[in-house]
């Protein structure tokens, strides 16, 4: 076995070796290259500028100028104090307060700075390849492109960069910064006692994942086993409950011979109109244990006692379903609507004139097709409602509690709500960034082996 | 002819008992709204009804005490309202015009890292939102889109990341057949071009969906919106004001003003989404089977 | 003296950034220097005026206290109360003109949190309820009452109110009212005798009406105080708790127990605490704060009374005791010494007697100030008085770890669900595992 193939068959073997071709080429390139070329090294865009080419050469030169600039103004007193979060503490002064290191910016700052640095080296060495492959032109007696029609290949050839640019610092700023920074802080002691500016804060390693899977009074394990469960439990039971009712809505609507199809549809999407804290509030006043339902149901003698939907946690959880299907539904009418019209009416034409009836037509032409087409919404759908913030919150917030679980946990509690509790009543930050990340891992293994599995997948392929 | 009229028979049987079905359902679907739409009119003046919540449905005294509330100067809610119409107009439209520009690129051009950038992408949406809100809060402040810049600062976080989110839009330009665009490249057009004059004039559904669910968004916004405003009344959302009406204790019986408050947002909300839901369903639909 | 030393510094300065900033960007220098030169102004001008103030105390009264601005947090109900109340400050104190108040709409809770996030964002001066005294500190959200304030605050207002302002022994916030605590509102034509729980609940239940009570942290401590159980917890000055001092698992705490199961087992009970969200209630167990909605709601026979006694399940009769408690105005710690001092003024003036009594009279929040709560309107009041006479029975507020109201509330829960029914051995394992992990918090 060579050791080329080695390399790509093992994915942390050919990213060293491609590390290694770039430093290759950056002492190639520097040997090789003219006195332009060298100065480059030093000052971003010279052998361009001195080449004619000026607004590329200008491009890399202001980006140089402004890494300077946002260093010394700003970024290095953060980035300096990124392995230690801040050693200054606040102090009194008289009756004044004097604030020490802001932990929480330098940390964010610094992990800011951090990004340019690695933005910069990028441009650095696309700076470097500029000026061989200009060489080369040079070399092989062509001429190179002047400025105006580099900026007019914004617009032709290079009209992704031009799409692209803003919409993807906006990511990385308000996306990837935030994120990368959230999961920094799973490795600190971030919390109510720990709290900028007053106090520091530091790096602790892994001790809030140990105590996230600590079995122990007063350690996290059992609460987040349970709650896991409920969460996947329940967006298993969201997802396929909403769906197949939708479509039997959907098909019932359709169905020969029902008049005024567009009132009725209307009326079910009304639901997806209305804001949810309006509509999702009012309905859980509805089912409280002295709401309208309860109250009128023991008026009418119907019950003796209230109904505790929300109290018990096994009929909280159940109601919640059920109201889910309330806000699902519609939704998954107007998909299947569409797609329901899209099967080929010669399947059912066929299938009736050899005897079948209604229901083996659904199952074995409609369903087969629905599932066949729709297997990537499920998916989604699916990762969806293990996030559903909405549904919970508004609902019950988690309620019913009780003592078998830690950290303020409820019975209905999904990892996020249980998150956003602790970020927002508890300023637990270092835990609620711990429950981020085990989100995004069951996230992330659920869709990637689901994804895999899904028929349709291949298919689209071949529209890419 | 026996058989006929029993075949008619079932099917008026069949018939009759799924109109019953769906009375039924729309029944359960819309007493929600007609709660919501008849707690509005009980007053909350106690000389006449009351404003918190009650066992009964129907007002017992027809009044419009809570929508004189809403629109008259007791409270800021028409700030709010405006808040909440400028925050929807400016996302609907800036988020539109990103997701296009993302979508094109991604459909039509092929470049390096462009698979590469969209599994990223497809990573990065797996985690929380919530947990980068502290953070979001921190960047913003130092840039002073907090508080009394929430109003911006709410757009541009709205906007900014709103590249991630080009799917559907993406399906439905892989649908818009290459040999228009290539014709056109061939008769001289530059990639720009193309966009601009074909692209777009051909994606009028998308373009509406699009801009439909961005507007919808803020009206239902209130944990981040409650965070940037951080207390500066005067930025908060309608979403945000009130939802401190149903769960602060300083604001008792403000149910009914809330049930008015909510149809106002309603109304517009509801007529846009009638008018447009033919495209909505397009997007759905469209977005169903792209994934 | 004092503007010759200024200016001699003023030049230097100058001097010194001009050569240093040759070598720099003109732009970024010019601003730097002039912020240098307003910086090293501003100290002269500071330390002149410490040495002033040492050697001459009578030069206070002509102390330029600057400009600034000046952010205030408070219920929505007493905004206009509020700004009403600056107005009147400001100019009956010219030299604090220089200052802009604005008054915000942020309800206790939300300031509480909001100032614990970022406490650079948040008010100088808020108002928030007790229990969150112990966690502004620790976030070093409250600065300490100015030290010639203390002795006044201390004994112009009610005992319990003082303690609660207390973290350790520093006296951190300027107590506003003396009004959180809970009793009971009841309708007169349902129940008739409000003296014991046992015949609210069974005149309840006879009616088809309501008892709503909260069964939660601040709640619960009207069975579990009332047969005589302790929880406190020490807490050294910088607002982190070091202690606990509870005997929940006991006999007494027991019976306290089995009391709360008992009534959240009744068909009449309701859980909740909030008027406005109460349906059909013939009795709620609440506060002041909510006086005027239960008043709406039940009209002609609105009443109020002290908490009913009941009987245990050892067959004594036990008085509801419960937390008494109030709200407080904080200031935040500041980097300016001047702003610090319009703020304790302010803050001073807006918890004093007069503005108290004017507060009770606008909205109806009970003083905690002495002198005001002898005032005639405030005795009579039909509320306050059920509150005060509850008072007797009660325990003053001291401060309470997040993990207790949190394990609190999931007890809460427990006592509506799982220990409805069970046995005693079950109740008395529950009560032994909440007393641990309330006995851990921190």
């Amino acid at each position: 076995m060579s050791n080329t193939s080695v390399a790509k068959k093992n994915p942390v073997g050919s990213f060293f070796s491609a590390v290694g071709n770039v430093f290759k080429d950056i002492g190639v390139i520097f040997v090789q290259g003219d006195w332009r070329t060298k100065i480059s090294y030093l000052i971003m865009g010279f052998g361009q500028i001195m080449r004619g080419q000026f607004l590329r050469g200008g491009m890399y030169l202001s980006i140089e100028v402004l890494f300077i600039w946002f260093m010394t103004s700003f970024g290095s007193k953060y980035f300096s104090k990124l392995g230690t979060l801040g050693t200054i503490e606040t102090y009194k002064k008289n009756r004044k307060t004097v604030y020490g290191d802001h932990s929480f910016l330098i940390l964010l700052f610094g992990l800011l700075a951090l990004f340019f640095i690695i933005f910069l080296l990028f441009c650095w060495y696309k700076n470097i390849k500029d000026n061989q492959k200009e060489e080369l032109i040079l070399k092989s007696g062509k001429k190179l492109p002047g400025s105006k029609a580099d900026f007019l290949s914004l617009f032709d050839s290079n009209f992704d960069k031009t799409l692209l640019a803003l919409p993807v610092t906006g990511v990385f700023a308000f996306t990837v910064l935030p994120i990368v920074f959230m999961i920094c802080v799973a490795f600190t002691n971030y919390d109510a006692t720990h709290q900028a500016p007053t106090k520091l804060f530091t790096w602790v390693g892994f001790e809030n994942f140990k105590n996230m899977f600590s079995f122990g009074t007063g350690g996290f394990g059992r609460t987040f086993g349970g709650v896991l469960l409920w969460t996947l439990v329940w967006a298993l039971l969201a997802t396929f409950i909403d769906y197949f009712l939708g479509i039997a809505v959907a098909i019932l609507i359709n169905k020969k011979g029902i008049k005024f199809k567009k009132f009725w549809r209307t009326c079910l999407v009304m639901t997806i109109a209305v804001p949810q804290f309006v509509s999702l509030l009012y309905v859980s006043k509805l089912f409280d244990s002295a709401g309208i339902i309860n109250g009128t149901l023991m008026k009418w003698g119907i019950i003796d006692s209230a109904i505790p939907f929300w109290t018990d946690p096994l009929l909280a959880k159940v109601t919640i379903v059920v109201v889910n299907i309330w806000i699902g539904i519609p939704y998954l009418m107007l998909m299947a609507t569409g797609l329901l019209m899209n099967i080929p009416a010669d399947l059912y034409e066929s299938a009736s004139i050899d005897g079948a009836t209604p229901w083996q037509m659904f199952r074995h032409i409609t369903m087969p097709y629905m599932l066949f087409v729709t297997g990537p919404y499920l998916l989604t759908s699916y990762t969806g409602n293990l996030n559903n913030f909405n549904v919970i919150y508004l609902l019950t917030g988690g309620a019913p509690k009780s003592m078998s679980y830690t950290g303020g946990a409820g019975a209905t509690d999904l990892l996020v709500t249980w998150l956003y509790k602790m970020t927002i009543n508890d300023t637990d930050y270092k835990m609620a960034a711990v429950i981020g990340i085990m989100v995004f891992i069951v996230t992330a293994v659920i869709s990637l082996s689901v994804y895999r599995m899904l028929p349709s997948v291949k298919d689209e392929e071949g529209f890419q | 002819m026996a058989r006929e009229s029993s075949m008619k028979r079932k099917r008026a049987v069949s018939n009759f008992f799924s109109y019953l079905l769906l009375i039924i359902i729309v029944i359960i679907w819309l007493f929600p709204f007609f709660g919501i739409v008849l707690g509005s009119f009980r007053s909350y003046n106690p000389a006449v009804e009351y404003g918190g919540i009650v066992d009964y449905v129907i007002p017992k005294h027809f009044s419009l005490d809570n929508y004189r509330f809403c629109l008259g100067d007791e409270t800021n809610y028409k700030r709010w309202y405006m808040n909440t119409v400028t925050i929807a107009f400016f996302v609907s439209l800036l988020q539109t015009i990103v997701v296009l520009c993302v979508s094109y690129a991604l459909s039509r051009m092929r470049f390096n890292g462009r698979t590469l950038l969209m599994k990223f992408w497809l990573i990065l949406g797996m985690f929380p939102g919530f947990l980068t809100m502290i953070c979001l809060y921190f960047l913003l402040k130092q840039v002073g889109l907090t508080q009394a810049g929430a109003v911006p600062g709410l757009i541009l976080v709205s906007v900014a990341s709103s590249g991630m989110g080009y799917y559907i839009c993406k399906g439905y330009f892989d649908t818009i057949p290459k040999a228009l665009d290539e014709a056109a490249r061939i008769d001289g057009a530059s990639r720009a071009r193309v966009f601009f004059t074909m692209t777009i004039p051909m994606s009028k559904p998308i373009i509406i969906y699009q801009a439909l669910v961005a507007f919808m968004a803020p009206w239902n916004d209130y944990v981040f919106a409650s965070y940037m405003a951080f207390g500066h009344d005067k930025s908060y959302n309608v979403a945000v004001s009130m939802y401190r009406w149903m769960n602060t204790g300083d604001y008792q019986g403000y149910f009914t003003r809330f049930c008015a408050g909510g149809v106002l947002i309603a109304i517009p909300v509801t007529l846009l989404f009638m008018f447009l839901q033919k495209y909505y369903v397009e997007g759905v639909t469209g977005g169903a089977v792209k994934g | 003296m004092k503007k010759k030393l200024v200016s001699v510094l003023l030049a230097a300065a100058m001097s010194t950034s001009l050569l240093v900033g040759c070598g720099e960007e003109a732009a970024q220098t010019v601003q730097e220097t002039a912020e240098t030169v307003q910086e090293t102004a501003q100290e002269t001008t500071e330390a002149v005026q410490e040495t002033a103030e040492a050697v001459q105390e009578t030069a206070e009264e002509i102390t330029d206290y600057g400009t600034g601005e000046i952010k205030i947090w408070v219920a929505d109900a007493v905004v206009d109360f509020t700004n009403k109340q600056v107005a009147d400050f400001i100019a009956a104190n010219p030299q604090f003109a220089g200052y802009t108040v604005t008054v915000e709409a942020v309800g206790e809770g939300d300031a509480a949190s909001n100032m614990i996030t970022d406490v650079t964002a948040g008010a100088d001066i808020y108002g928030f309820a007790q229990d969150q005294t112990a966690r502004l500190v620790a976030a070093g959200a409250l600065e300490e009452v100015a030290p010639e304030n203390v002795d006044a605050i201390k004994s112009q207002n009610a005992a319990g109110a003082v303690v609660a302002a207390t973290v350790g022994d520093t006296l951190y916030s300027y107590p506003m009212t003396a009004d959180n605590g809970y009793f009971l509102y009841y309708d007169k034509s349902v129940v008739t005798d409000p003296s014991t729980l046992e015949g609210i609940l069974e005149q309840c239940e006879a009616a088809g009406k309501n008892f709503y009570m909260d069964l939660t942290g601040w709640y619960q401590v009207a069975f579990f105080f009332g047969t005589g159980c302790t929880l406190t917890y020490d807490s050294d000055n910088d607002g982190n708790f070091t202690g606990c001092n509870v005997d929940y698992d006991s006999d007494k705490g027991l019976v306290a127990l089995n009391e709360m199961i008992e009534v959240a087992g009744s068909k009449a009970f309701q859980p909740g605490s909030s008027a406005g969200d109460a349906v059909n209630y013939a009795a709620i167990i609440d506060g002041t704060w909510d006086a005027s909605t239960v008043k709406d709601f039940l009209g002609d026979n609105y009443a109020c009374a002290k908490l009913p006694t009941f009987t245990g399940s050892d067959g004594a009769t036990y008085q509801m005791s419960g937390f008494n408690g109030c709200k407080l105005l904080g200031v935040k710690p500041q980097e300016d010494e001047n702003k610090l001092a319009v703020c304790d003024a302010l803050a001073l003036y807006l918890t004093s007697k007069d503005v108290q009594l004017a507060r009770y009279n606008e909205v109806g929040w009970g003083p905690s100030n002495l002198e005001a709560q002898a005032d005639d309107a405030v005795k009579a009041d039909e509320a306050l008085s059920a509150l005060s006479e509850q008072f007797a029975f009660t325990v003053p507020q001291g401060q309470y770890p997040g993990d207790y109201w949190t394990n609190a509330e999931a007890l809460a829960g427990d006592v509506q669900n799982g220990l409805q029914g069970a046995s005693e051995d079950d109740v008395k394992a529950a009560l032994k595992d909440f007393q641990e992990k309330i006995a851990a918090a921190r």
